[in-house]
Order: structure tokens, then C-alpha cells, then sequence
């Protein structure tokens, strides 16, 4: 009966996919002029070049033609076409994007599910108290602070403390010894960068732990500002999770046969306060791919949004709909392992 | 029986009265109704409450005032130290010949009032202001202005309560001007998505069948594409500079479009159930036609969940319309929005959290102006559900 389920809630998906490439395709086809346009005007080349390089990218064809040709070579070769302004496979192209986004984006997932737990559960395990009203309080400013402006007063934070670091570390004392990790890159120019992957130029220079470390700096700002809206969402979630379990009646009859509390809150509780976030998962899986959205433009990371930004402004159709095919083929199977994995955690919900 | 009829509970709290004294206990909820009149009011009143006109830049020559850091105001007098009517000095530029530097230097010799209520750039004033420049031209009521400001100071000298923009141009006047746009094109959204959600909505879950089949499938391919990505591909779909009036319409258009997709899901689901109910079937029974069903019976049904997601999507907009000015697709100069302040203020490089910090004070608005929706939301969610009641 599960299979049945699964099969089917797989299969439904290819009708949504189709749609979906289908409307974006349309879409990104329907604004006005095509690639091309960019060399109308210039004097080198003439309207004959012009002409055979719409042939080449098939632009002089209908749309549907076009969709229905590029859908059939993902579908036989897994060959997203070619882009216009990198002259290259749009699968080359876009790997090396993907793998940039996931990797800021599954630090900070990892980032944000090591700190919900642990603040969820003092939450609401003191619910009302100073710290959970803090923390009540903390997660609205998360919620609200918009991720590009966060990023920005970050980035002045670390400028303005940088002479003030420096002058601690130069003082001696403890504080300076706790210090010594981060004035030891600082001197040498690596931390605190406020923008790329790696230090261009340096990077090749650096053993495999200053790799290491270089990445290691040049995540902290991202990883921060893409953890701390999740983690306000999620921990929100969590705690009247928490609350509404701590109520429950088999948490009352773990207290009453003498549990030690912690066992109460994490073995009880907690367990089925999880579900949703476990369940959830699935639907962060597309995140993975969408990147840190903006956060990416700000500090200059080379990954996904920034490119698809860029090619949307040059009207480059194969790799916004690259990048747009497959993110929507994450989002969908996200969806789909969350309905799956509610199912496997959660015995109440039955297949029909 | 006679006499007087049995008192029935306290006459006249209507249902609205109920939500407003429930909301009126969430503390924070009207703090935050508050901050936001108080943000409208300043939009409403940007023209004249701004000493400056919204493009009106101070950048050549003597004039320039580019990236001039707020204006000190001093209270006391220089020479018999009293308290005296609040006055500023006018400052000029001056260039480092070895760092190159721009600084400005007061010039103390002249003392320059600030003084209220005084005449400076017209404007069309309130509530004229809120008809768009077209309609308005139509109507040939294009000169009715004023000129009356607030504050203001004689030049050469000048006030910047937040510093000046790159151009010279005052940004607490911008944040004003600029609240027009990124606190109403919410709103507009918000209204655009929830009417496009409740009548599609209702009209799937009413009838069902294949409308239903297809309402929903829309909903889920649209739902498929990562918002950000869709939202980028539909920008394309217009030119990136035209009028600030055309972007404007071009956005909640666009985002209308994109969200509505949540609330026609919940709405269907409130219809499905509530058509099985009884004073529905009643309705149906006496012979109303399925509009006046769908109208009185079924759509009040989701009044409260409406008005929720209203003021939860609104927040979201405005964070959206941000990102996108911040990314030059939304609203282009010269007119402002906190966004594109936002983005300015990126462009200017390391020197703008080094020198000029009050570049970013638009980011603050817009995290002030999203956290009160949020708390209204969170206030009128609670107000509108009488389980929590107290």
C-alpha cells in the first residue's frame, strides 16, 4: 500500500514538472527580443551573422519547438543545451554553481539544526521565563531583519571591530591568548574577509589546512546570516512543538513513574516534537540548490543567484532554465521525501 | 411574556468590537499598530515634513554635499552659553591632498537658525499626492501645489538629519519618500493575492471537478518554481527603467501573481467543509443562486483566516520589493525605496561601513516596518481565535 502510494505521488510529479519547465520557458520567451539583441547594434557584426546564430540556438523557431526539443534532449541525453554568453554546455556551466550554493547552504543547515534543539528545548522547558522571552523575542528580529541588510551590518560590525582586535591581542593577557586563532590568520591578511569563496591569489600558496582555514573564514558571514533566519523560523516551531508535547498525557505518566526529567524532555518529548522538523527536511532540500539568495550578491559568492540573475538579464534561456529545471526537480522530490518520511515517522497517517 | 425582554449579554459588542478589545490586550501588537501610523503618517507627509525635494541633489562646486554626514544641531549659544533657538553651521568640502580624503568643516562665522514652517521646493500636497502624476495631469490639477515645509535652513547652509546620499541628497527625506513605495506596494500585493486566492479558491473547492483539477495544478506548478527564481523570470518579462509608476504596478502585479497560491489552497479546504454545512444547504435549498452562496455563506466563513494571511503577507512583500530594488529590478532612480537605498549604499564599497554608516539606515526601516506587520499579524491571529480568548 505504501509502494502504491509512493509510485503514484511519483508519477504525479511528472505532469507538475512539465508544467512548471513548460510555464518558465514560456515566460523567460515571452519577454521582448531574445539573446541576440545584445549584437544588433554592433557594427562588426552583420545582420547575416546575426541571422545564422539564431538559427544555431534555434531561436528563429516557435517556442513550443524550442521546449519541446530542449525537454527531449534532458529527457534522452541529459544535455540542458548550450549558453549563450559562456559558449559552453549549460551543464558545465551550472555544476560548479550548484556545488558552490550547496556548500554555504549545508554548512548553515547544519549550523541551524545543531542550535534548535538546544534552544527550543530550554524554551520551552522554562516557558515564560527571562531566557525564553528572550529567545521569543530574538527569533521575531530573525524573522524580520531582511538577509541582505543583516549581511551588510555584519560586514561594518567586523570592520569597526578589527583595529579594536587587533589592539586586544597586541595587549596580552588571556583574552588575547583566546584570541590568538583569529589574530593569527588576521595578521596574515585571511580573516575576516568580507567577500568571495577563498583569498584570490593567496589561495593556491596556502597549505591544505590554510585551505581549510581560508573557506572556514570566508563562510562565517553567510553561514551566519542564512542560519539565523532558519534557525528563528525553526526554533519558533520547535518550542510549541515542545510545549504542546510537554502537556501530553504519556509525557505526564513518564513524570509521574519517576523518570529523571531529561530523560522526560529528550527520550518523550522531544522525539515527537522532531516530527515536523525531520519531515521538513525534505523541504529544505531545494534550498540547497536556491542558495543563500541575496546573501550570495552581497558577499560576492559564486553561486547560483547571482548567475541566474546575471542571465536573465542577458535573456540566456538554457541556463535559466538550467538552473530553474533543477531546482524545481529538487523542490518536487523534497516535497515528495517529506510526504514519504511523515508517513515512515508518524504511524497515524495512512495511505489510501 | 411581558415587560421588558430578558437582557442579552452586553448590547452592542459586535463581533469587530470582540477582535479589536481582544487585540488591544496584545502589548505588543499595538505598540507596533502605533509605529506603523506613525511610518504612514511620514509617507503621507514626506513632502513636507523633508526639507529637501526627493531628487534634489547638492553636488557641484561649492554646493557639493556628497556623502556630508548629518548635521550637527547645536542648542546653546557659542558667546553667552544660554540656551537659544537651535541653530547649524554651514559646512564645506575639503579634500586631503594626501589621502584624498572628503571631509567637511563647519564654518563657524555663520550661524544659520533652523526655522519651522518655512517656504522650499513645492510639492502637490496630501491627499492630491495619492492620485498618480498621469490621472492627475488629465484632471489639470497638475500645479495645484505648495510649498510649505516643516524645517528647514537657510543656504549655504544646509540640514542632513541622516547624513546625505552620494549626491548630496538627504537621506531622512529619502527614507520618507521612500516609504511610499515599500510601505504600500505590500499592501496592494497583499490585496492583489488574497482576492486572486479567495475567488479561486472558493470556485475549486465550491464546485470541484475538473475546475478544481485545474485551479489546483495551477497552484502547484506555480508553487514548483522557487519563488526568487520566478520572480526574476517575470521581472524580465518588462523593461528594467521605466516610470516609477509603471514599476510600481509592474510589481504587485507580479507578486500578486506569484502568492496566491497558498490562500486558494486554504480557502479550498475551508470551502470543501463548508459547504457540507447546514446553513449552507439551507441556502441552496431556498433557491439561491451559487454566487450569493459563495458571497454570503461561504466566503464570511473565511474572513478570519483572510484577514490573518493579509496581514502576513504584507511583511513578506515588503522584504521582497526590497530585495528586488536592491538587486536594481524594482524601483530605479531617481525616485527611492528603501531597497535601492540599500543598494546604493552596497555600491559605495568598504567606505560605506567605515565612514558613512548612516548609508545603511534604510535596512533599519525596513526591519522596523516588517517586525510591527509581523506583530499585527501575530496580534489579530490571536484576537481572531476564540479559543484564545481572554
Amino acid at each position: 500500500m505504501v509502494l502504491t502510494y509512493v509510485v503514484r505521488r511519483f508519477l504525479q510529479m511528472i505532469p507538475t514538472f512539465l508544467g512548471a519547465t513548460l510555464l518558465a520557458f514560456l515566460i523567460i520567451q515571452a519577454a521582448p527580443g531574445d539573446f541576440t539583441d545584445r549584437f544588433a547594434l554592433d557594427p562588426n557584426i552583420d545582420p547575416e551573422q546575426l541571422q545564422r546564430m539564431r538559427e544555431r540556438f534555434a531561436l528563429d523557431q516557435p517556442v513550443t519547438v524550442q521546449y519541446a526539443n530542449w525537454m527531449w534532449s534532458i529527457v534522452r541525453y541529459g544535455y540542458f543545451g548550450e549558453s549563450f554568453s559562456y559558449r559552453a554546455p549549460v551543464n558545465a556551466v551550472i555544476y560548479p554553481l550548484i556545488l558552490n550554493s550547496m556548500s554555504l547552504v549545508l554548512v548553515s543547515l547544519v549550523v541551524t539544526y545543531l542550535l534548535t534543539i538546544p534552544i527550543a528545548v530550554y524554551s520551552a522547558r522554562r516557558q515564560y521565563s527571562l531566557g525564553d522571552k528572550a529567545i521569543t523575542f530574538l527569533s521575531f528580529l530573525g524573522l524580520a531583519i531582511p538577509n541582505f541588510f543583516f549581511i551588510l551590518v555584519l560586514i561594518t560590525g567586523v570592520l569597526v571591530l578589527q583595529p579594536t582586535l587587533r589592539e586586544v591581542a597586541e595587549a596580552g593577557g588571556p583574552i588575547a591568548t583566546l584570541l590568538r586563532p583569529i589574530t593569527y590568520d588576521l595578521d596574515r591578511g585571511l580573516a575576516f574577509p568580507v567577500g568571495g569563496m577563498r583569498t584570490s591569489g593567496l589561495y593556491d600558496e596556502l597549505g591544505p589546512l590554510g585551505q581549510v582555514r581560508d573557506r572556514f573564514w570566508h563562510l562565517v558571514l553567510p553561514v551566519l546570516v542564512v542560519s539565523t533566519a532558519s534557525l528563528a523560523s525553526l526554533v519558533r516551531v520547535l518550542r510549541a512543538q515542545m510545549l504542546e508535547f510537554m502537556r501530553a498525557d504519556f509525557v505526564r505518566t513518564a513524570n509521574a513513574k519517576g523518570l529523571p526529567p531529561r530523560a522526560v524532555v529528550y527520550k518523550h518529548a522531544l522525539r515527537n516534537a522532531l516530527n515536523p522538523l525531520i519531515s521538513g527536511i525534505g523541504t529544505l532540500l531545494p534550498s540547497l540548490v536556491g542558495g543563500a539568495g541575496l546573501v550570495e550578491f552581497v558577499v560576492r559568492w559564486p553561486g547560483i543567484t547571482p548567475a541566474f540573475v546575471a542571465a536573465v538579464k542577458a535573456q540566456d534561456l538554457y541556463i535559466v532554465m538550467g538552473l530553474l529545471t533543477v531546482s524545481a526537480v529538487l523542490l518536487m522530490l523534497g516535497n515528495f521525501l517529506s510526504d514519504v518520511l511523515l508517513g515512515l515517522i508518524d504511524p497515524r497517517i495512512r495511505y489510501t | 411574556m411581558v415587560g421588558s425582554p430578558p437582557q442579552i449579554a452586553k448590547l452592542g459588542t459586535s463581533q469587530a468590537s470582540i477582535v479589536w478589545g481582544q487585540f488591544r490586550r496584545h502589548r505588543l501588537a499595538m505598540w507596533s499598530l502605533y509605529v506603523l501610523g506613525f511610518l504612514y503618517l511620514g509617507a503621507l507627509f514626506a513632502d513636507f515634513i523633508a526639507p529637501y525635494g526627493e531628487g534634489q541633489s547638492f553636488r557641484r562646486g561649492v554646493e557639493n554635499r556628497s556623502y556630508a554626514p548629518p548635521t550637527t544641531i547645536y542648542w546653546f549659544d557659542p558667546e553667552t552659553d544660554r540656551l537659544t533657538r537651535p541653530y547649524v553651521y554651514p559646512v564645506s568640502s575639503v579634500r586631503d591632498t594626501r589621502t584624498l580624503r572628503v571631509s567637511y568643516v563647519e564654518d563657524r562665522t555663520r550661524p544659520t537658525p533652523i526655522r519651522f514652517l518655512v517656504r522650499g521646493p513645492s510639492y502637490v500636497p496630501p491627499p492630491l499626492s495619492l492620485i498618480p502624476v498621469a490621472i492627475r495631469r488629465d484632471l489639470g490639477i497638475n500645479d495645484w501645489t505648495t510649498n510649505w515645509h516643516l524645517f528647514g535652513v537657510e543656504f549655504p547652509a544646509t540640514i542632513y538629519l541622516w547624513g546625505a546620499d552620494q549626491f548630496g541628497r538627504d537621506v531622512f527625506g529619502r527614507i520618507l519618500f521612500g516609504a511610499r513605495i515599500s510601505l504600500t506596494i505590500g499592501i496592494i500585493a497583499s490585496l492583489i493575492a488574497l482576492v486572486l486566492g479567495l475567488v479561486l479558491g472558493a470556485l475549486a473547492g465550491y464546485y470541484g471537478g475538473a475546475l478544481d483539477d485545474v485551479i489546483m495544478r495551477m497552484v502547484e506548478v506555480i508553487a514548483t518554481i522557487p519563488t526568487l527564481f520566478l520572480l526574476l523570470a517575470l521581472r524580465a518579462l518588462f523593461p528594467i527603467e521605466v516610470n516609477p509608476t509603471a514599476i510600481f504596478v509592474i510589481m504587485v502585479t507580479i507578486l500578486g501573481f506569484i502568492s496566491w497560491g497558498a490562500i486558494a489552497r486554504v480557502v479550498r479546504g475551508l470551502a470543501l467543509s463548508l459547504r457540507e454545512e447546514e446553513y449552507v444547504l439551507a441556502a441552496k435549498a431556498l433557491g439561491a443562486r451559487d454566487a450569493r452562496v459563495m458571497l454570503r455563506h461561504l466566503l464570511p466563513g473565511t474572513a478570519a483566516y483572510a484577514i490573518v494571511s493579509f496581514s502576513l503577507l504584507i511583511p513578506g512583500f515588503i522584504l521582497t520589493e526590497a530585495g528586488l530594488s536592491f538587486l536594481g529590478l524594482g524601483i530605479s532612480e531617481p525616485a527611492s525605496s528603501w531597497g535601492l537605498m540599500l543598494a546604493v549604499a552596497q555600491e559605495g564599497g568598504i567606505q560605506t561601513f567605515t565612514q558613512r554608516p548612516w548609508m545603511l539606515l534604510p535596512g533599519l526601516f525596513i526591519f522596523i516596518a516588517v517586525l510591527a506587520y509581523n506583530f499585527v499579524g501575530d496580534g489579530l491571529r490571536d484576537a481572531l481565535d476564540p479559543k484564545l480568548r481572554r
